[in-house]
């Protein structure tokens, strides 16, 4: 853009230290959270208030803050879920499918060996192990559907994962929804009850999948930094050319990554719906919490592929969109704040993603140049 | 039966104006993954202006302009700053997505105006889709400004060699797009389907881009396809039509879903890409750097 002689230009900036990508992502954080404020204009509450509601409900209110430590463990593993494929440079934006497989895979294992009801024919315990493994299994095997696709054909994973992500939703309402086979008692399209002892054992008040979703960040940062496998997925993402030329093979690393990653959100799903306390059925209007998984999206890309970095975001998106949800009952706001904060922090993710690698420069225009300029390119 | 058939066209209307839109932005070299974004914050915008202002014009009108400027947003990601145009696009969508819920949150429910007339009750648009599908043709393959999109797509060093600007020639098209994404989000929420929820559009925009790659960037070929996905939607709605009392309405409402993955598998084999498969532009989805 030109002003006068002087010319404003965005440039490649040279490689910046690490701590500017912390500064950034924590600038993009603050920046959706100040824009957020636009959204409480329309409430009566003064902006201020509003925020303590939303803070104080996620990290101070007892209730609060457990149900920000279970949605934390959802976010967190929808979070992986999205962000291994991502450092083989590909895309999952199939978390709601695949939590939907999950938990349909989680409640197949009760109603499969008929152990719906209060005396189940296994050990709980066996049973509890079994819908874990059939979670995370069908949550890779729907993933894992993408990327062979995407490993032997090259079949574009966006479209493919999402596709799923349709198919999936509709299943989830045929199995629960007007006499499907899991349908509870009650007949209000929601799924059957778990019995009392396939409740997910509790440490503390939170389900022991909070020992996964924690571990699972050791475990990807291990496989990223330290081993020959994670380096494979790296160089495959980072430069796929180059990467080949390495005697790097993308076939079997493009299924891999979506196998764990949907494994990952197959376990979001056996959590969300079979561990929490106070849930243990698929409910009516499970959508809602499959489109929840996208914040998963964004917490893998605000942690710029780093599973440990992503504990700490993970947890203040859940806290931040539970605080929402709650502070748009206590102040009246339109439904959809949560998810309002979600396209905000996309926004300034971009935004500081622009300035991490764009700088702006102010350049003086010498005078007489751009006319002789011109002048010679029209020679 | 005609009563499906001008429902079904109308349905593809919808599919038609947005793959069209993507189809001329791939044309010129920019992918743009976030078309359901666009239509999301299109359908919205028109919803609540058509609402408000009581008028439909206005309402088309707000669509088109928030189409294009996301398009325009789009292309200042993926033009001048060269960013990845999958990171851009997917923004967009979560942007429009988490934006449009709660924007359109107090407007849930129906539009509230008179239908649009139709004419024996098939809607005016699919007529105007035709119409815009013959002169993206023409402008495509029998103009120099389409010339001049197609080799800033396949070439854009050559392209730019020969003195034409690719950097304007993709603005164009990607606002263009966006205008063509706003049109198509609008034509859901003022006419397919006038009641407005949250995430309406369910994965019409990732149906329409699925479109653009079946179509091998023919405008015609998308014509085609968007139809028989128009009449693939309305039949999976009302499955009792064809075969009555056979599986849940539900497992219906995936074929549609279904379908699309063995169609963009058999036109990703070895088979069908090197047989047809040229027309893809070979620049598509790559930044531009001059010099």
């Amino acid at each position: 853009m030109r002003l006068g002689r002087h010319e404003l230009i965005l440039e490649p900036r040279p490689a910046l230290p690490a701590v500017y990508a912390v500064l950034g992502a924590v600038a993009a954080i603050l920046l959706a959270l100040v824009l957020a404020s636009v959204l409480f204009l329309s409430a009566d509450a003064p902006i201020f208030a509003a925020y303590r509601t939303v803070f104080s409900y996620a990290f101070f209110n007892p209730h609060g803050i457990l149900a920000t430590a279970h949605r934390s463990i959802y976010l967190l593993l929808c979070t992986y879920a999205f962000l291994v494929p991502l450092r083989a440079g590909l895309w999952n934006i199939g978390l709601p499918g695949q939590v939907y497989a999950g938990a349909l895979a989680a409640f197949a294992v009760p109603f499969a060996l008929r152990a719906t009801g209060s005396a189940p024919a296994l050990p709980a315990g066996v049973l509890v192990a079994l819908m874990v493994a059939a979670a995370a299994a069908a949550g890779a095997a729907v993933g894992g559907f993408a990327g062979a696709l995407r490993a032997r054909l090259q079949v574009n994973e966006i479209l493919v994962t999402m596709m799923l992500n349709s198919i999936l939703v509709w299943l989830v309402a045929y199995m629960i929804k007007e006499g499907g086979p899991f349908m509870g008692a009650t007949a209000e399209g929601e799924s059957f009850t778990l019995p009392q002892p396939l409740y997910a054992p509790l440490l503390r008040g939170v389900p022991f999948t909070a020992l996964l979703a924690l571990g699972a960040a050791v475990f990807l940062d291990v496989l990223f930094a330290k081993t020959a496998l994670g380096y494979r997925i790296r160089a495959l993402g980072e430069n796929p050319a180059a990467a080949r030329y390495g005697g790097i093979i993308p076939v079997a690393l493009s299924l891999f990554v979506f196998l764990l990653g949907g494994a990952f959100a197959g376990l979001a799903g056996y959590h969300y719906f079979a561990a929490v306390p106070g849930v243990y059925k698929i409910p009516g209007n499970y959508g809602y919490y499959g489109d929840l998984g996208f914040y998963g999206i964004i917490s893998a890309l605000i942690a710029r592929g780093s599973s440990l970095a992503a504990v700490p975001i993970a947890v203040l998106f859940a806290g931040l969109s539970l605080g929402a949800r709650f502070a748009q009952g206590a102040l009246r706001l339109p439904f959809g704040v949560d998810y309002a904060l979600l396209g905000l922090l996309m926004m300034t993710f971009i935004a500081s993603h622009v300035l991490y690698q764009f700088r702006l420069t102010w350049r003086r225009v010498a005078a007489e140049a751009p006319a002789v300029q011109a002048e010679i390119s029209r020679e | 039966m005609w009563e499906l058939l001008a429902r079904s066209l109308e349905a593809s209307t919808v599919f038609l104006f947005a793959a069209l839109g993507e189809l001329v932005d791939q044309r010129a070299g920019v992918l743009n993954v976030g078309l359901e974004g666009l239509m999301l914050f299109g359908g919205t915008a028109a919803f609540i202006t058509a609402q408000a202002m009581g008028s439909y014009p206005l309402g088309f009108l707000a669509g088109m302009m928030l189409g294009a400027l996301l398009g325009l947003a789009h292309g200042f990601f993926s033009i001048t700053l060269r960013g990845d145009q999958v990171v851009s696009g997917m923004g967009l969508w979560i942007l429009s997505f988490g934006l449009t819920t709660y924007l359109g949150g107090p407007y849930t429910g129906p539009l509230g105006l008179g239908r649009i007339p139709g004419f024996l009750g098939l809607s005016p648009f699919f007529p105007l889709g035709v119409v815009l599908v013959a002169l993206t043709w023409f402008l495509l393959f029998r103009t120099s400004l389409g010339l001049a999109i197609r080799s800033a797509g396949e070439n854009p060093a050559a392209a730019e060699a020969s003195g034409i600007s690719v950097v304007a020639i993709r603005y164009l098209c990607v606002i263009c797009g966006g205008t063509l994404a706003g049109l198509a989000g609008a034509t859901y929420t003022l006419s397919y389907n006038p009641v407005w929820t949250y995430n309406f559009l369910m994965g019409w925009g990732f149906v329409s881009l699925a479109l653009v790659f079946f179509s091998m960037w023919n405008p015609w070929i998308l014509l085609a396809g968007a139809s028989l996905f128009g009449v693939m939607w309305q039949l999976s709605l009302s499955p009792e039509l064809v075969l009555p009392g056979v599986l849940s309405r539900y497992v219906w409402r995936t074929v549609p879903f279904a379908i699309t993955i063995p169609i963009l598998v058999i036109i990703s084999t070895s088979w069908f890409r090197t047989r047809w498969g040229l027309a893809k532009p070979e620049a598509l989805g790559r930044p531009y750097v001059k010099g």
